[in-house]
């Protein structure tokens, strides 16, 4: 297996001064300050720091839901900020899987429908039984949200995710509805696809304990990145605890 | 200051409605709209009532009339002795055929006798300017007020009158109004021509001269004593008038004006009931919808506000209070169109009826009458989604709610949603899971649509009655009425009157008609059989044949007379002989207008022992020779009047154009505000329940048109299931408002108008789809982080 150890010769993103600013004179917030990053393609990162410290904006700007300031972003060779409305909404529809804390499934649709609705915009997806059966959900393919339980919707929302074969996953509190049992299932699910489809990971947590399975963990404070740690010695989900 | 005099609860309340202040316009204006025509209406009938009782009483309107062929003066004084005439006054009332140089065809007047000793002291005229004609100058008269703007006649003008078949000069002294006369139409005609009818009063010696009428008077007109019983008194006055060949006395039942006023009033409040309750429907589905939503999203407040202590009646009475702030602004919005409508109306009813002055006003019961059906109407709108926030438990409330649970709405979806794409299937099952919440739309934007069906239904009605009655029933140009009842021989002389192409007799005849214990005072028609001109219509319609034998009756009369065909009825001359007789109903008719009876003119001769008399001809006219017709007949003293078709049907197409037309765009004005209010509040709710989900599609890589679709395609769904709802209950309203309008002067039935019904489908749409493009431009501004980053 390939260890990655420092940022790879082939990144899939590329920031240089990122910056974002809400609002404006006195009252500003700087959520992002001259943020330089480099993700390698597969890599899993883990983005780890309280919350208000930028990790979510910097993973919102990275998944095209939100624009930078000032500063560059690039997915391979495209730039984003450069990027229009349509376009933003192109790069997601192509290349990034999103999963959310609260899971945002549709509560009109049952767990294999809400894998479709990502299926009829994608270009080679996964079928939903292949998806909802890589998160261990293939029994419970026609439940609705409501009777799904908060470990169940999230894998069905990582199954939503990964259906079509994303080149980027970016999961913003993944595990932080979740108890250490369940969040466990969906973190496993997470890297297995990682491992499978190679997708660059991001998994943004304010959870020390989740970043030990990350291959390079960046700590944020105050906008700024602190510190990117490389994990030497990577743990399995099943030996996390929170 | 002001500030701390408000609770904080009040402040939030405050903030609230302002947060709605969309759906809050939404109510105002829809409420503002119904009872807008509310106070409309009920004020008008009551200022047209008022002012009706007050210019009857300044100016002794009367409560009886008899209409004789001649009695001496002396017989006057048999009738005052009459217990409970108060008054009485016999006049000489006639015809005259005017020579106005203004117009070319000839323009009629119905002429009345002023008192040898001044002032009427029954029906007294309003002087609007000049003097009372002198006694002793027998050219002196006085005209209508609006003959004489018509015909730009003013004080000292010349008028050339042919009365009794010599021809007068007349100048005028005077220009008035009398309450006999508040609306004016020629005999025979439904509506005013006042360029070619008037009145004329002239002193009585002058008229009694011209109509060879000295010592002797046509007309009684009569005042009764309070609480009189006119029945007996016109059975006394009939006794007495027997024998000068009068035709019954009458009450203002029968005068063509007061009667033409009592059916405005009776459409005044069909209409302070029709459409109000429409609007008061819409406004308490509007209400319901947005103070759902309102709760809905306040769950948590609800929760906390009772976990501080605040009792279920406080925390209903919080939420209660938002709704009659609608209420309020509605009202307000209300009272003051009310206001501005009733005065644009009291406009157009100036130039109709012939009041000294009608203004319009509504007292205070017409104004807290719209105050509490605007406050009932939200609260009606209100109750069940204050009775969800009384009925939550603290605990419950503060707890986040469950997503809501399509299991229950998955069955016939189910088998739908294979059809359909994951997009399709979010709208189908949201309409299925909310089915009250959908069925509140469906009938909100149905009715909007019914609205516009019976608007459209009704110039549909109108020309459909104008057509048959002038294409298919009376396609003559003319028709001359002889100033009395001539030989058939003298069609010979009207068939050689310049222009006379071809010819038809006609005859009249004012009768009872009687059924058990019904009993209708009408006229019967004789027509001719394979009459060109003037012909009966049937169902549908198609013109039929006058019957064989027997009499024909409009059905309007036939259901007076509670009489089929095959029935026996008694028929009796009002005037002439008194002739009695038995006669079987052959068959019913469907005249537009009017609803008299008909028979074979011979049939009618020979009923009345009167075989081959005529009261008059339908002419066809060469309009190339239109201009010498009518120089002769305004010199023919034989002729009591000539009615113009075309002139009939333009004053009928006028009227309706102003009354229908005007109603017609206020209608579809209010049907887009009804249409645009439920479409756009039933959106934004749609909008705010499914702002994350529609949020997560963007973030999934849809494009904002295709999470429009999810979003506008739920309302179109329901906009499309109310299209079949809103025609036919278009339908119906429209035959049932049929119903309330029909009197005995027209018959109108419902007329299927496909075009109509195209326009309210599509009016409707493109309402909905208004409302759902300003709703959708909430997609552009959806905060995709934000919204997704909440907890429900």
């Amino acid at each position: 297996m390939t260890q990655v150890t420092s940022a790879a010769p082939l990144p899939a993103f590329q920031t240089a001064a990122l910056s974002k600013t809400y609002g404006d004179g006195p009252t500003a917030v700087h959520a992002l300050r001259d943020v330089d990053l480099k993700i390698a393609e597969g890599e899993l990162i883990v983005l780890l720091g309280p919350s208000g410290s930028g990790k979510s904006t910097l993973l919102n700007i990275l998944g095209g839901l939100d624009r930078a300031s000032s500063g560059e972003v690039r997915f391979h060779d495209a730039s984003l900020v450069a990027m229009n409305d349509r376009a933003l909404t192109h790069f997601r529809r192509r290349h990034v899987g999103f999963i959310f804390q609260f899971y945002n499934l549709i509560p009109s649709l049952t767990a294999r429908e809400n894998v479709d609705l990502v299926r009829e915009i994608a270009e080679d997806p996964l079928s939903a039984e292949e998806a909802l059966d890589l998160v261990g959900l293939a029994d419970r393919m026609d439940h609705f949200p409501a009777q799904l339980s908060g470990g169940e919707q999230q894998r069905v929302a990582v199954a939503r995710a990964i259906a079509k074969r994303p080149a980027v996953l970016l999961c913003d509190e993944p595990t932080g509805a979740l108890d250490l049992k369940t969040g466990v299932r969906v973190l496993e699910a997470l890297v297995e696809i990682n491992k499978r489809y190679r997708s660059t990971t991001l998994i943004v947590t304010h959870n020390a304990d989740v970043a030990r399975l990350g291959e390079r963990v960046i700590h944020f404070a105050d906008g700024r990145i602190r510190v990117i740690e490389t994990n030497a010695a990577r743990v399995p989900p099943s030996e996390l605890k929170w | 200051m002001v500030k701390a005099r408000f609770h904080p609860l009040d402040r939030k309340l405050l903030r609230d409605v302002w947060r709605m202040r969309i759906h809050a316009a939404a109510v105002a204006l829809v409420l503002g709209c119904g009872l807008s025509v509310y106070i409309m209406s009920v004020g008008m009938r009551a200022s047209l009532e008022r002012t009706r009782a007050d210019y009857y009483a300044a100016y002794q309107m009367m409560d009886l009339a008899a209409d004789l062929v001649r009695a001496p003066d002396r017989v006057a004084a048999d009738l005052q002795r009459i217990p409970d005439v108060a008054a009485i006054e016999t006049r000489i009332g006639g015809y005259a055929l005017l020579d106005a140089p203004q117009i070319v065809e000839p323009a009629s007047a119905r002429l009345v006798s002023l008192p040898l000793d001044g002032r009427p002291r029954i029906n007294d005229l309003a002087m609007v300017r000049g003097r009372w004609p002198d006694p002793a100058k027998a050219e002196e008269a006085v005209v209508s007020e609006a003959f004489a703007n018509a015909l730009g006649l003013e004080i000292g003008a010349r008028l050339a009158a042919t009365i009794h078949g010599r021809r007068h000069i007349l100048t005028i002294v005077g220009i008035a109004n009398a309450p006999e006369f508040v609306f004016v139409s020629a005999p025979g005609e439904l509506f005013p021509q006042p360029e070619r009818f008037g009145v004329i009063w002239m002193g009585r010696t002058a008229l009694a001269r011209a109509f060879d009428m000295s010592g002797t008077f046509n007309e009684a007109i009569f005042r009764l004593a309070p609480g009189a019983d006119s029945r007996r008194v016109s059975a006394a006055i009939d006794e007495a008038l027997r024998a000068y060949g009068s035709s019954g006395a009458y009450g203002r039942d029968r005068m063509m004006s007061d009667r033409f006023l009592s059916e405005e009033m009776k459409q005044l409040t069909t209409m302070a009931i029709f459409l109000p309750a429409f609007f008061l429907l819409i406004a308490a589905f509007l209400v319901n919808i947005a103070l759902g939503r309102v709760i809905a999203t306040e769950r948590s407040n609800i929760g906390l506000l009772k976990a501080f202590g605040y009792a279920d009646i406080a925390v209903a009475w919080h939420y209660a209070k938002s709704a009659l702030l609608f209420a309020a602004a509605g009202a307000m919005l209300a009272s003051i169109a009310g206001i501005i409508l009733g005065r644009a109306v009291a406009d157009i009813y100036r130039d109709y009826y012939h009041f000294p002055s009608l203004d319009f006003s509504a007292d205070a019961a017409t104004f807290a009458g719209a105050w509490a059906a605007a406050i009932c109407a939200v609260s009606i709108g209100a109750i069940f989604s204050v009775w969800r926030a009384v009925r939550l438990a603290p605990a419950e409330a503060l707890a986040p709610p469950r997503p809501a649970n399509y299991a229950r709405a998955s069955g016939v979806s189910s088998a739908l949603a294979v059809y359909l794409d994951a997009k399709s299937r979010i709208i189908l099952r949201r309409i299925q899971r909310f089915p009250r919440r959908a069925a509140t739309t469906v009938i909100g934007i149905a009715l909007a649509m019914a609205l516009l069906v019976v608007s459209g239904a009704f110039p549909a009605v109108m020309t459909q009655l104008l057509n048959v009655h002038f294409s298919v029933a009376n396609r003559q140009d003319v028709t001359l009425s002889f100033a009395a009842p001539r030989e058939i021989a003298v069609m010979h002389a009207v068939t050689r009157l310049p222009g006379v192409i071809y010819a038809e007799p006609f005859r009249a005849d004012d009768v009872i008609l009687r059924h058990g214990r019904h009993e209708v005072r009408e006229a019967v028609f004789g027509l001719p059989f394979n009459a060109r001109l003037s012909r009966l219509i049937g169902r549908y319609g198609a013109a039929v044949e006058p019957p064989p034998a027997g009499i024909a009756l409009a059905r309007a009369l036939a259901e007076r007379l509670e009489a089929s065909p095959g029935d026996a009825i008694e028929i009796e001359q009002v005037s002439g002989r008194r002739i009695e007789a038995r006669i079987r109903v052959s068959s019913i008719v469907d005249p537009m207008v009017g609803s008299s009876a008909y028979m074979n003119i011979d049939d009618l001769g020979r009923l009345f022992r009167e075989p081959d008399r005529i009261s008059g001809a339908h002419l066809a006219l060469d309009p190339a020779r239109y201009g010498a017709f009518n120089a002769v007949i305004k010199e023919t003293p034989a002729l009591a009047g000539a009615s113009f078709l075309r002139q009939a049907e333009q004053s009928m197409r006028r009227t309706f154009d102003e009354g229908v037309g005007v109603m017609n765009y206020l209608y579809i004005a209010f049907a887009a505000i009804m249409a645009g209010g439920v479409a756009f509040s039933a959106a934004r709710v749609t909008m705010a329940e499914q702002e994350r989900d529609l949020a997560t599609l963007r973030v999934l890589g849809f494009s904002r048109g295709e999470v429009s679709y999810v979003l506008v395609g739920e309302l179109f769904v329901l906009a499309l299931l109310a299209v079949p709802l809103g025609c036919a209950l278009g339908t119906l309203l429209g035959i049932w408002l049929m119903r309330l309008f029909q009197t005995d002067m027209y018959s109108f039935s419902f007329t299927f108008d496909p075009g109509g019904y195209a326009f309210a489908i599509a009016f409707t749409l493109a309402c909905v789809a208004a409302a759902a493009f300003v709703v959708r431009l909430g997609i552009d501004r959806l905060d995709m982080v934000g919204v997704l980053k909440a907890r429900d």
